[in-house]
């Protein structure tokens, strides 16, 4: 299939069989396609609204973004809808994720079930400092549990508050051993090392680079829990995908590694996700 | 050119450092001309050999290394003495504080007559800022507030949280404070940057890499690809570093 590249605009472009859906690239561009597993769009606090990842993603190279709001579902009424439209308007860029308070209970159940049956979202994000929830409360569990029905992933804001603790999340991870925990920021500045531990005990914990700023712990986590289970992404558009994928890159790693990391690893767990009713 | 306004020299107590060769290393293969060293915790304690590690640096290399002292306020009236010393016969081109390391918060009275000394000798005073309960933004505010004849730069573009929730409190802190500027090292998000340099003020943005604690090279790239004018950027990787040490 040819046509325009969705990552460099080139007009030489051709579709590529490991891309998710029907995503185009060009084959003079970047040898290889990025995902970038986590961002934001959102106009309820922080004013983002889709074009700028856009552009940030033009200027990183990167072909497809995760995207999720600032804010959770059903606190803010309407940012599931911002995010479906957002997919909408950018289906071969954007793939959206739900971002919601677990101690909304049912609420938060029934709009979970909404956006993955109807909105065709791909997976759910939890900031748990920021709706004050700790990740091992059990209407968080309920939560991941239903997320885990669809085969989605559940994306952990995964810094240094409280709640957002490498090992606090892993007592999630235990108790849902069927669940694809992914822990963004990889502990932030000051929990990385707990992070790799969490990752270490638990073989469903996934790594996620962004924001944190430390090129090592990337290498460190390949050598520890292997590039199967570690994942780009930027956190943008507040920090840049580009300066997020040199990050990557300064890792020093394998290109089949690099290659896990940028978008093979995303690939298998988006395409692994299961439109089903529950 | 590129100055780099913190690196460290010398091995810390808690397990980073480098040699002035690594730093040198480094700097050649990156294409960094000047460097303001910054002394680390030795695993003894005693600042005052680290301080000496500095400036013997500096006087080896004039034209590449400038050196900050760094003393813990702890130490009362010997890291005063520290400090006169470093800066009358050493050439210290500013004063180190480390809150995080050190362990005190920085608007403690303790530190104090340290900061009086930097500024009768009009020297900068460069704080590791945004640890949570001993450097966050609203402290390091109200010491600056104290000594508004004293230029501070907070590290760690004044605040270290990956939920974004010191930006706000960060930015309020250099809208308070002219007297403060902020270093890139670590910095949670490269829009924060932008933002400061386009709406607080260009000449308050240092470059600085803050190795090896952070990735030098990795930091780079947070001005590299900063969505700012050639000019603008000119300014974080040199002037801005060249005016505020007094050079």
């Amino acid at each position: 299939m040819a046509g325009k590249c969705a990552v460099c605009r080139s007009d030489e472009a051709m579709s590529s069989s490991f891309l998710i859906d029907e995503l185009v690239t060009c084959t003079c561009s970047e040898s290889r396609m990025i995902i970038d597993s986590h961002t934001h769009v959102d106009r309820f606090g922080w004013y983002d609204p889709p074009e700028t990842i856009i552009r940030l993603m033009d200027e990183a190279r990167v072909g497809k973004s995760v995207i999720m709001t600032y804010v959770d579902a059903p606190d803010v009424k309407g940012s599931l809808e911002y995010i479906a439209e957002a997919v909408q308007k950018y289906p071969n860029r954007l793939i959206g994720y739900a971002r919601m308070n677990p101690r909304r209970g049912e609420e938060a159940q029934q709009l979970f079930r909404k956006a993955m049956e109807e909105y065709g979202f791909k997976g759910l994000k939890l900031h748990t400092a920021g709706c004050r929830c700790h990740p091992a409360r059990q209407e968080t569990i309920d939560l991941i549990r239903l997320a885990t029905k669809y085969d989605a992933p559940v994306l952990f804001h995964c810094g240094d508050e409280e709640f957002t603790l490498p090992l606090q999340i892993a007592e999630a991870a235990n108790a849902c051993p069927d669940a694809t925990v992914i822990l963004g920021h990889c502990g932030g500045y000051f929990h990385t090392e707990d992070a790799l531990r969490a990752a270490e005990r638990y073989p469903n914990i996934i790594l996620e680079t962004s924001g944190m700023p430390y090129p090592r712990v990337i290498k460190e986590a390949v050598k520890r829990v292997g590039a199967g289970r570690v994942l780009y992404a930027s956190d943008g558009p507040g920090c840049d995908p580009t300066i997020e994928v040199h990050k990557v890159k300064m890792a020093g790693l394998h290109g089949d590694d690099e290659e896990a990391i940028f978008y093979r690893n995303i690939k298998k767990i988006l395409d692994n996700v299961a439109v089903r009713r529950t | 050119m590129i100055v780099d306004a913190h690196i460290y020299l010398g091995t810390s107590l808690f397990g980073y450092g480098q040699s002035l060769q690594e730093i040198s290393n480094n700097m050649e293969h990156l294409g960094i001309s000047k460097a303001v060293l910054v002394p680390v915790k030795p695993r003894d304690y005693h600042m005052g050999p680290m301080n000496e590690l500095v400036a013997n640096a500096v006087r080896k290399h004039p034209d590449r290394f400038l050196g900050l002292c760094r003393v813990d306020p702890w130490q009362g009236e010997a890291a005063v003495v520290e400090v006169q010393k470093r800066f009358e016969e050493h050439g210290a081109c500013g004063l180190y504080l480390d809150p995080w390391e050190e362990n005190f918060q920085a608007n403690d009275k303790i530190t104090y007559p340290i900061i009086e000394e930097a500024k009768r000798y009009n020297k900068p005073v460069v704080l590791n800022a945004g640890h949570a309960r001993v450097s966050h933004p609203t402290q390091i505010r109200d010491i600056a507030s104290q000594y508004p004849a004293v230029q501070f730069v907070a590290c760690n573009g004044g605040q270290i949280n990956i939920s974004g929730m010191l930006l706000f409190e960060a930015r309020r802190m250099l809208d308070a404070c002219p007297n403060i500027a902020i270093e890139t090292a670590g910095t949670y998000r490269e829009d924060f940057i932008e933002e400061v340099v386009t709406e607080v003020g260009e000449d308050r943005v240092l470059f600085a890499s803050g190795n090896p604690v952070y990735d030098q090279k990795f930091e780079m790239t947070r001005i590299q690809f900063a969505h700012l004018t050639e000019a603008q950027k000119e300014k974080l990787w040199e002037a801005n570093a060249l005016r505020i040490f007094g050079v």
